[in-house]
């Protein structure tokens, strides 16, 4: 009984260590082609680099596009993070405590779960159409977008989260004075603060890896550009040389890999929880 | 008396409050929301082309036209039989990688923040990376081990470009799902199973009796999940073959973009993105329908 466990127990470890190669290899290889001159890696692919070749990342750290596309990036995803922040919670509160009572707010609620089941591409070109003619292809544009395109799944968490919240609290201070905003700023937000943190995970990533709608609301020059389209635009342009290809992929993947390091727990547990829910 | 009236203030108080609470929120979600698809709606009915002033009214015409167009018929089959394959492969990969995950070994964590990872990325960057793998270094691996097929870069055929497709979505959509299951299958109390092995059960029958049931929950939100990105994949297309090679990976998403910003179809596109739409949404009812009833029962 022992030995068979042990057996299936190193059947296991070989599985799981196949997998993890597979997840490994290409990432390797990004890795050391972005340190290789393009001669180097016509070699071969799989050595480490010797020497190693750091002309490509000069190469784009002295390039403007590179720290337009970022702090465009940075810029829309903080843009859409804080307005989720300031809209969302508040609202989801109104509605979740408003619902059992008023029919008004029943409604607007089923109307806002309308929006989960419509895709993007449905409303994808009438939405250029009037982003354009509000002169709002630009990424402080396109950050107002995704607030709203937002609002569905955010309202649906955070009802869902606060509806399980017992009211006593809120009642205490109601009974002690306390205005609404103050209930809200003081018991209600920080009890939301888990079901926050998910979301935000959640929107921060979409937001930051997102390409479709940049490519089609801000593809038009490359002030504009994100990290995404920054590295679409440029495999065209060096569709010959790997070492810059692929340091573009390194230089694009770098943030977030910092970023998971440091919060894998949280984004794990933000993406399945989230998952679960919507 | 006097505690009734100033309950009164009070409740005049909240309702203007979350008055202002839910407003600029609603706002905004009628104007960039409900009021492009309302657009849509519109334009889908006309023979607009996106550019010049002038376009006639022509009722559901586009619609007929999407039926009888072999292009919109051909990116369907191609988009259905890519999220079947993406579904059956995510349900049976992720059940049997959370299996093992689930065996109480060592260095769990560790396997679980590697395999996460993928997760993560853009999947215009995982595209555009493996495109060059594909290219450059999948023919070296299959001339070396003598593989006739992987001795060419995939994407340059029209049966394997779908697969090199399903493989890196899974390498990056599988982690999730994984997960989702993982979590589900640490939710079953261990005494069942040793109840089970008691009275005898094999462990096929274990499996299909006790986990299963207790997975079916994970199972519906992971299928949902899938099907959404099965049926509107993009970014890969987009950063792989662009469709290619000839139309043989031509998404519905990738189409409906194309036909709407680079050829000038612009009704017609919205008339496919409607289709498809309600394709999607019918079937997100249905499986919300069917988890409620199970819920109710």
């Amino acid at each position: 009984m022992v030995g068979a466990k042990r057996q299936s127990n190193i059947i296991t470890y070989i599985i799981l260590i196949l997998g993890l190669l597979l997840i490994v290899i290409p990432m390797y290889i990004t890795l050391v082609t972005a340190f290789k001159s393009t001669e180097q890696s016509s070699v071969s692919y799989f050595t480490l680099p010797n020497p190693i070749y750091l002309d490509s990342f000069k190469e784009i750290l002295s390039s403007e596009r590179y720290y337009y596309a970022f702090g465009n990036t940075v810029y829309v995803t903080a843009f859409v993070l804080l307005g989720n922040l300031i809209i969302m919670p508040p609202m989801s509160y109104a509605m979740a405590r408003k619902m059992p009572t008023s029919r008004a707010y029943r409604y607007m609620y089923y109307f806002l779960l309308l929006g989960i089941f419509i895709p993007f591409q449905v409303k994808m070109m009438p939405l250029v159409k009037l982003l354009s003619m509000l002169d709002m292809l630009h990424p402080t544009g396109m950050s107002i977008l995704c607030i709203s395109s937002s609002t569905c799944e955010s309202v649906f968490l955070l009802v869902g989260y606060m509806s399980a919240i017992p009211k006593d609290m809120e009642e205490a201070a109601y009974i002690d004075g306390a205005s609404t905003f103050l209930t809200y700023r003081t018991i209600v937000f920080p009890l939301l603060k888990p079901m926050l943190a998910t979301l935000l995970i959640r929107q921060g990533l979409w937001m930051w890896n997102d390409f479709m709608l940049p490519l089609v609301t801000l593809n038009r020059s490359w002030k504009y550009w994100t990290l995404t389209l920054f590295q679409y635009n440029f495999q065209t342009d060096y569709a010959v040389d790997y070492s810059m290809t692929f340091s573009t992929f390194v230089m694009s993947m770098l943030p977030i890999l910092i970023f998971y390091c440091f919060m894998q727990k949280h984004i794990i547990g933000g993406l399945t929880t989230g998952a679960v829910k919507s | 008396m006097k505690k009734g009236s100033h309950t009164r203030a009070a409740n005049r108080e909240q309702n203007r409050t979350f008055a202002l609470f839910t407003i600029p929120g609603f706002l905004l979600y009628c104007a960039f929301f409900i009021t492009p698809v309302l657009m849509g709606i519109y334009y889908s009915l006309t023979d607009w082309d996106g550019i010049t002033r002038n376009y006639n009214f022509i009722g559901v015409e586009n619609y007929g036209k999407i039926f009888s167009n072999k292009q919109f018929l051909g990116s369907l089959l191609f988009t259905f039989q890519y999220t079947f394959f993406l579904i059956v492969f995510t349900i049976v990969l992720g059940v049997a990688l959370a299996l093992l995950l689930n065996r109480h070994i060592k260095g769990l964590s560790f396997f679980r923040a590697m395999y996460f990872f993928p997760a993560v990325l853009s999947g215009l960057t995982v595209g555009l990376i493996f495109k060059q793998l594909f290219y450059h270094v999948v023919p070296v691996i299959g001339q070396a081990l003598h593989i006739e097929a992987l001795s060419q870069n995939p994407l340059a055929d029209p049966v394997l470009a779908m697969w090199s497709i399903l493989f890196v979505a899974l390498w990056q959509g599988l982690p999730i799902p994984m997960l989702l299951f993982l979590a589900g299958l640490q939710s079953i109390p261990t005494d069942l199973y040793e109840a089970a092995a008691l009275d005898g059960a094999s462990a096929w029958q274990r499996f299909r009796t006790i986990t299963v049931p207790f997975l079916m929950p994970v199972l519906s939100v992971v299928l949902v999940l899938t099907l959404k990105s099965g049926l509107m994949v993009f970014d890969y297309i987009m950063s792989m073959t662009e469709g290619g090679p000839g139309t043989a990976t031509q998404s519905v998403a990738y189409m409906i973009y194309i036909h709407g910003f680079t050829q000038n179809k612009y009704a017609q596109s919205i008339a496919e993105a409607i289709v498809i739409g309600i394709i999607i949404a019918l079937i997100s009812a249905v499986q919300i329908y069917f988890t409620n009833r199970k819920k109710a029962v």
